[in-house]
């Protein structure tokens, strides 16, 4: 049992008046009382959050765990472990493993390793197509039945709108989403950054971004046309969030997330740092005004949860250069301060409950997840702790992942998670935090 | 005088000062080529390694005789002959040159930025970038810089035609700069397929019909076309491309009379160039060739030998 005392609690919609003390128990939040008003059982471990934002634990809907068959990369440990110490208690690990997470004994898989890690939740998201292939459906009930969260072939689109329709009315049956990657891969070949200044200047092909609209659009019909849940991954540009956001005007089901990187970098910084493979990702880094308009989606509601994208990779991969390095950026145990850190430097263009849902209650609906996301009496007790003025360097060395190139390395940021509460049980502490509490 | 660089990665960084101090350097190193005995001491002592993972002659044999002429020991690494066929990482082979006592490398690859990744992790050899995949080719930038200048003095408001394959022209983004650095207008030329989305950021004008691009041009700067473009789909026919791009003695007509021919080579006769042009009195593609080894001489001395720290 503990006790969580002095927190500023936000539920998953709103910020409560006040301090708030939280009982939790057997992995729920027993009860919630203004700060103060009632003394805990005995047995109850305090936590003095002093002041410190208590939040449903933060889920993150796409991240790259590379197990099973990448483990050089990540596997499920350090990136349940990376999850939990980025300040997230749901991971949502990607499909694109090898052997492709495409059948329920791969989703048993996932999650046993997750479970037996102790850290954040993992919730595997299951391929669309056998072998991701692009060919026939993979067995979602099956994987649905095994406990997958999301279907999805990322790292590449829906490999034709018939297979995309087919798989979104079938996935509609199931109550889930269909997560898609929107590219359209005639206009991306051999493409390693925008089709912009940077793209004109050093030569490497560019990927336009009529690429990603062209399959935004696609789906968005698609969803129109079934009426059934789709979800849009990593957005990068202003004509997609466009897109996104006249769809939702019309009342089509349609959601979609955007990356902390994508939120704070462009492609200026490719040239700036001569071509240093940190910035290379895909979709590739674009211009300010991209980067204006994702905050845009953000303020206006357009977009519905942050999600990571971390892609690690081992340094003989990365550390190459540009051309020949993989494409994916690092992020999970920097995230969360990444965007907190450019919403403060941003003079707070919006509230901090609208910034919170994008990591709660936003992602949970995309997972369709009634018990995640938020908190009351009676949830499960999966909370993250965030202390605004923390100010912390970002240091890919000290991190559980295995990653050890991030684009934001040596960065002071401000606004970071200090604990991570999952069921109830401590899975991860900054030690430095200033807030005493064990991991359990 | 000083030279503060340490590394030649692009000149795109370079101010105007940097590049007339080159040209004058330059200039003495061009009198050496006409010494009947063509040989300085000023390098001698030093290592410079030329490391080509593209195929060139030209280039690479042009910077071995700039060094030998200035009595550095100059040792050819060619890709295919060494440990990149048995798999070693490119930093793992620069590690080794510079532990053999490299004092500098000239590399040229085929990939954009690998230049700007050996001078991060080399601690001590200058890099020279010998071209860079599709992004920048500074010695030739600066050959054909010299060039110029020694023909037409002060290139101040002088209008520079570029014609051709400006998208994969790492020949053509290195000009550019280096032209409009001391003065001239760039004008650029070719069908649009074969210029980058975002030409604007390039800084120079675009326009696709070439008798006008060249139009009382001082200098037209033809690029040469790969076969592999058409094969892309970026143009119909090598024929078509002739007939749209190709520099004919009548087309040079609109250009101002006695306007310098110059051309990064190897040629294309028939495709980008008519041979009664390269062959004619105002092709200046041999004077080029002559300056690269004045140009390489002169960044060597300057790099290697210019300064005492």
């Amino acid at each position: 049992m503990k006790w969580l005392v002095n927190g500023r609690l936000f539920d998953g919609e709103l910020l409560r008046e006040g301090l708030c003390d939280l009982v939790i128990d057997k992995g729920r939040v027993a009860k919630i009382a203004p700060a103060g008003r009632f003394v805990p059982p005995e047995a109850a471990t305090k936590i003095d959050l002093d002041g410190r934002i208590i939040a449903p634990g933060f889920i993150d809907l796409h991240a790259h765990l590379r197990d099973p068959g990448q483990e050089w990369r990540e596997d499920i440990v350090s990136g349940s472990r990376a999850a939990a110490a980025g300040g997230f208690t749901t991971v949502v690990a990607m499909p694109n493993t090898d052997p492709p997470i495409d059948r329920s004994s791969l989703v048993r898989y996932v999650l046993e390793r997750g479970q037996s890690a102790g850290a954040a939740r993992v919730l595997p998201a299951g391929s669309v197509t056998k072998g991701r292939r692009g060919q026939e459906l993979a067995e979602m009930w099956f994987m649905a039945n095994e406990g997958a969260a999301i279907f999805t072939d990322d790292g590449l689109p829906v490999s034709t709108a018939h297979l995309l329709r087919t798989a979104l009315l079938y996935a509609d049956d199931l109550g889930m989403a269909i997560m898609e990657h929107p590219e359209e891969l005639s206009l991306t070949k051999d493409a390693q950054v925008n089709d912009g200044p940077c793209a004109a200047r050093s030569g490497l092909k560019g990927a336009p971004k009529s690429a990603e609209l062209i399959a935004v659009e696609r789906g968005i019909a698609l969803a129109k046309d079934t009426g059934a849940h789709l979800h849009l991954t990593h957005l990068s540009a202003e004509e997609s969030l466009e897109a996104v956001r006249r769809a939702k005007e019309d009342g089509i089901n349609i959601t979609c997330d955007v990356t902390p990187h994508h939120l704070t970098l462009d492609e200026s910084l490719i040239e700036k740092s001569g071509y240093n493979s940190a910035y290379k990702v895909n979709p590739p880094l674009r211009s300010e005004r991209d980067l204006e308009a994702l905050w845009e989606g953000l303020a206006d509601g357009t977009v519905d949860a942050i999600a990571t994208d971390h892609a690690p990779y081992h340094l003989d991969e990365k550390d190459l250069p540009f051309q020949e390095a993989a494409s994916g950026i690092a992020s999970l145990e920097c995230a969360v301060a990444v965007v907190f850190d450019a919403w403060l430097k941003r003079g707070k263009p919006f509230g901090i409950e609208r910034l919170l849902r994008l990591f709660t209650a936003g992602p949970a609906s995309v997972l369709r997840k009634s018990d995640l996301g938020r908190i009351e009496e009676g949830s499960v007790a999966d909370i993250t702790a965030l202390d605004i003025g923390r100010e912390r360097r970002v240091e890919a060395k000290r991190w559980e992942s295995k990653a050890r190139i991030t684009p934001w390395e040596g960065s002071a940021l401000c606004g970071w998670p200090v604990m991570t509460m999952r069921e109830g049980k401590v899975i991860w502490v900054d030690g430095d935090g200033g807030l005493h509490a064990e991991r359990d | 005088m000083s030279w503060r660089r340490k590394h030649l990665i692009d000149v795109d960084d370079w101010e105007r000062e940097d590049f007339e101090l080159l040209l004058e350097q330059t200039s003495n190193m061009d009198s050496i080529l006409d010494r009947s005995i063509k040989k300085a001491p000023a390098l001698r002592g030093k290592i410079v390694v030329n490391i080509f993972y593209e195929p060139s002659t030209r280039t690479r044999t042009s910077f071995e005789i700039a060094g030998k002429l200035l009595s550095a020991d100059v040792i050819n690494w060619t890709a295919s002959g060494s440990s990149a066929a048995k798999g070693e990482s490119l930093r793992d082979t620069i590690w080794t040159l510079e532990a053999m006592g490299a004092d500098a490398v000239v590399i040229r690859h085929g990939e954009v930025g690998v230049p700007y990744y050996l001078a991060e992790k080399l601690k001590k050899a200058s890099v020279i970038n010998g071209g860079d995949g599709t992004h920048a080719h500074p010695t030739q930038a600066l050959l054909d810089l010299y060039t110029a200048w020694r023909e037409l003095g002060s290139l101040d408001g002088k209008k520079v035609a570029i014609v051709g394959d400006i998208l994969h022209s790492r020949v053509a983004r290195s000009d550019i700069y280096a032209f409009k650095a001391v003065g001239a207008e760039v004008y650029l030329s070719g069908p649009s397929t074969l210029m980058p989305t975002d030409i604007n950021s390039l800084n120079a004008m675009y326009e696709p019909n070439i008798a006008e691009a060249i139009e009382g041009a001082d200098i037209v700067y033809m690029l040469r076309i790969q076969r592999e473009r058409q094969d892309a789909g970026l143009f119909p026919s090598l024929d078509e491309y002739h007939r749209r791009y190709g520099l004919t003695d009548k087309l040079l007509g609109k250009a101002k009379k006695g306007a310098l021919v110059m051309h990064p080579g190897p040629i294309n006769r028939g495709v980008e160039i008519a041979s009664s042009v390269a062959d004619g009195p105002q092709s200046f593609v041999l004077k080029q060739v002559r300056a690269g080894v004045a140009v390489r001489m002169a960044l060597l001395y300057l790099m290697l030998g210019g300064v005492k720290e």
